[in-house]
């Protein structure tokens, strides 16, 4: 992002209050702070000599979730989620970032994931469908992997897989790790150059926002014109609407609601996909969590697992409540992570969670 | 406070006890953030890299009881309570001047109860109110206070500085739609307003919290009136070339009882500017817009009425399109970058009075503002936006599109406008605001608003709050 764009972006952003609705740390933590307009009085702050950069502020501006609420509800649409970004660059060249992120740095470096100590998968192959697998499927939620494999197969699909194993580039992007980013962002490129695919299928809107929008405005690597991007969600319903696919529904009603992904505010075309597609298996009507849709709060599995667990832990905590005070049994979402950061402790919740490919393959006829 | 820091720890550590460890900071980086609301003055001073004033103490209680503890340190200690909503007032209302606890009742966010027969809803004063709406809306309902601030502003924020919202000629301000509130009192005591307003049994006391600004307490939780949301809303758009037909059309509409939800003339500085910069028309002329909501059949036949008057008072009716536009883009006039923002200086002189005298009040604080600072190329613009059956709110504004980069000598330069305005103001028999609050800018005026009651204020104040902990420096107290 230039120097300029950041300037103009922390300055407007500094005394405008008018996303806190939708500021889920803020919700968590009630602190004004940490809070959208927190961290750019913050930041504008330290560049006029009335803060500097310590443990102090190092932390408040880490506490930012980079989840795209604030920018999904501008109504000018200011990017500040890159602007803190490109601050924690400077953070981290300065060497005042958190002592986790330089660990994560060494191994999104190394391995390309902070959840496993192996290199990233290659699978040779070239086939006109890619699917980015990436490295929280690959590593926290290989089950979905495995479904969402064998139903692709099933429909007729048969995807080359690339970046197994290896981020995105997003949680290097957002702990302030530009290079980082830049060389994943690049790695995964030449993976989806090399199978010859013109149509890239993702597993989450997070995967959707990184390819889509964050290389080109964060990293300033453009995505391959001549590939289509498509979340898989998208590809189903479309497929499921145009009857080419059909789903049994289950025998049981159970109470449920779909959980919106973190990032899901990012690809706000998104929303109805999922709930179509569970509709077309769950007998009941669904539930609703308050913070849904376009307004959908994320739930722990951005960069904040990292650097603040225990906000990441709040958020994860707020989703379950919301979904508890919904009356849903059953929570299910799409994404890897997002999976993975509810099922840590929904039981104590008295909630299910299941993976949304699952139940599809499951109900497939 | 700049006391002894054993002291100092040994109040935070008292804090601690009551809220937890966790709900209590001292960090420099909140210290800065709290240091500051929305108003000019200490924006201003922070862009100029000027320190401000900060809190000692900023502390999230999450019950009335736990603020009622609090209460009893600040009395012990003799230190001020200065309550933060969503420090979104535009008059320095939650600066903590004089340090202090900052009290920030966020965390006191739940509602606790919805009445889907009465029409009403109970919640803590910490709720940001498009949450609340939100949530309201799941039972299609709303709650009809649609303030500019909605979006980062508390119910108790709403309520402390009397204020309104876009749609308050018909559904009335935030302080007519409060049925009861639960207010902890300077001295500790917790306690509770009648259920309901109108009724006969003594003075109508509750209101004294209504205006206050947390100078008399802190309001924890309130319930309010709420309403269902209408089956159909109409706007439209007319253009007057004569601001005094404009105010004439507008008062027929309220004085026949017309009952429109919205009523926005801007004037025609504001048309060509403000009205041109965010929706993009380009008229000559005073624009207003009209909306009408509710039974469609009813709604219909008001709208109708209502362009009757326009035409007669040679108004041209520019449509549906020009009012559906303003209805669905009139928060983005306060978003950056089309927001007044510095490095602008800026001052929202808002004030209401009666028919007969607005026209006059508008032109001549509109000239006071405009020839006193002729040489700095201020703007004087304005719109109407409140309406009532005995008269109108003029929202005026001026700004200084390249004022002193000196703070001091910027703020200086504000005093005196603002001063040229509230002369003109008060002397043509307008309020000093309408909605905004008197937070710290305003102070200065409220002896002078108020005349031989003030001093019954001050006593008032005095019974109160004994050891004027509570705000001081706003509302015309604690200087």
């Amino acid at each position: 992002m230039p120097i300029e764009n950041i300037i103009d972006t922390i300055e407007n952003c500094r005394y405008c209050l008018m996303c806190r609705h939708i500021a889920s740390v803020e919700l968590v933590t009630h602190k004004e702070t940490l809070s959208p307009h927190g961290w750019a009085l913050v930041i504008a702050s330290v560049k006029r000599g009335l803060l500097e950069w310590d443990t102090d502020t190092v932390d408040v501006i880490y506490s930012a979730p980079d989840h795209g609420n604030s920018r999904a509800h501008c109504a000018t649409k200011q990017p500040l989620p890159e602007a803190i970004a490109a601050v924690r660059t400077e953070i981290v060249n300065l060497q005042l970032a958190p002592p986790v992120v330089y660990e994560l740095d060494k191994a999104l470096r190394e391995f390309g994931t902070p959840f496993a100590q192996r290199k990233p998968g290659v699978v040779p192959g070239e086939g006109d469908v890619a699917l980015f697998v990436g490295d929280e499927a690959q590593y926290l939620q290989p089950k979905t992997l495995a479904v969402v494999s064998d139903l692709l197969v099933t429909i007729g699909i048969h995807p080359v897989m690339i970046g197994l194993g290896r981020n995105n580039g997003y949680l290097a992007s957002s702990l302030g790790l530009k290079d980082t980013a830049i060389q994943l962002a690049n790695d995964n490129l030449a993976e989806l150059q090399a199978s010859g695919a013109k149509r890239l299928l993702v597993l989450s809107p997070g995967d959707y926002f990184t390819f889509s929008q964050l290389y080109e405005e964060r990293l300033g690597i453009e995505f391959p014109s001549d590939v289509e991007l498509v979340e898989l969600t998208t590809l189903l319903a479309e497929r499921l609407e145009g009857g080419e696919i059909k789903f049994n529904k289950f025998a049981q009603d159970i109470p449920y609601a779909y959980v919106d992904p973190t990032h899901a505010v990012r690809v706000p075309d998104r929303h109805d996909h999922p709930r179509q597609l569970l509709a077309a298996v769950m007998p009941g009507e669904a539930k609703e969590l308050f913070w849904r849709r376009e307004r959908a709060h994320p739930v722990g599995s951005t960069a904040l697992q990292f650097t603040q667990a225990d906000i990441a832990g709040k958020l994860t905590t707020a989703r379950l409540e919301d979904a508890q005070s919904s009356g849903a049994k059953l929570l299910i979402s799409d994404d890897p992570g997002t999976i993975k950061q509810l099922e840590t402790t929904a039981g104590k919740f008295g909630l299910e969670v299941r993976g949304l490919y699952d139940l599809l393959f499951e109900q497939l006829v | 406070m700049k006391g002894d820091q054993f002291l100092t720890e040994m109040i935070r550590s008292e804090l601690a006890e009551i809220v937890g460890p966790e709900y209590v900071s001292v960090s420099d980086s909140d210290k800065l953030v709290y240091s500051t609301d929305w108003a000019w003055m200490p924006q201003m001073w922070l862009d100029r890299g000027q320190p401000l004033h900060p809190p000692d103490f900023i502390v999230h209680p999450g019950s009335a009881q736990e603020i009622s503890e609090i209460m009893d340190i600040a009395n012990k200690y003799r230190i001020p309570v200065v309550p933060w909503g969503g420090g979104s007032g535009s008059q320095g209302g939650a600066l903590p001047v004089f340090g202090g606890i900052l009290l920030d009742l966020k965390r006191m966010n739940k509602i606790i109860a919805i009445d889907e027969k009465s029409l009403t809803v109970t919640a803590e004063a910490g709720i940001i109110i498009s949450q609340l709406e939100w949530a309201v809306n799941e039972k299609n309902l709303t709650f009809p206070h649609y303030a500019a601030s909605s979006n980062c502003a508390t119910l108790g924020g709403a309520l402390a500085p009397r204020g309104t919202g876009t749609v308050s000629t018909k559904y009335g301000k935030a302080e007519d739609m409060v049925l009861s509130m639960q207010v902890v009192l300077p001295t500790g005591e917790i306690i509770r307003t009648p259920p309901v307003p109108q009724h006969a049994a003594g003075p109508d006391w509750f209101r004294l919290f209504l205006g206050a600004e947390g100078t008399f307490g802190v309001i924890t939780e309130a319930t309010m009136r709420l309403d269902y949301i209408p089956e159909a809303r109409f706007l439209r758009a007319v253009l007057f070339d004569d601001l005094t037909k404009a105010l004439e059309a507008g008062r027929l509409m309220m004085t026949r009882r017309l009952d429109p939800f919205v009523i926005r003339l801007y004037d025609p500085a504001s048309t060509a500017s403000r009205v041109k910069k965010i929706l993009g028309y380009e008229y000559t002329g005073a624009y207003m817009v009209i909306g009408f909501d509710g039974d469609p059949e009813l709604a219909e036949l008001q709208q109708k009425k209502a362009l009757d008057i326009c035409a007669n008072l040679d108004a041209q009716d520019l449509g549906s399109e020009p009012g559906e536009k303003w209805w669905k883009h009139r928060y983005d006039f306060y978003y950056p970058p089309q927001n007044l923002k510095l490095p602008w200086m800026y001052g929202t002189t808002e004030t209401i009075t009666t028919y007969d005298k607005i026209e006059n009040l508008y032109w001549a604080e509109k000239r006071a503002v405009e020839e006193g600072f002729a040489d700095l190329g201020i703007k004087f613009i304005g719109h109407f936006s409140h309406w009532f059956h005995w008269g109108v709110m003029l929202y005026s504004r001026f700004i200084v599109e390249e004022p002193p980069e000196d703070a001091q000598e910027a703020l200086r330069l504000h005093n005196r406008i603002w001063n040229t305005a509230m002369q003109a103001v008060i002397a043509n028999g307008g309020m000093i605001n309408e909605h905004h609050g008197v937070g710290l800018k305003l102070s200065r005026y409220m002896r002078k608003q108020y005349g031989e009651a003030w001093p019954m204020m001050l006593k008032l104040k005095k019974a109160i709050d004994p050891n004027g902990i509570m705000n001081p420096g706003k509302t015309g107290f604690g200087f």
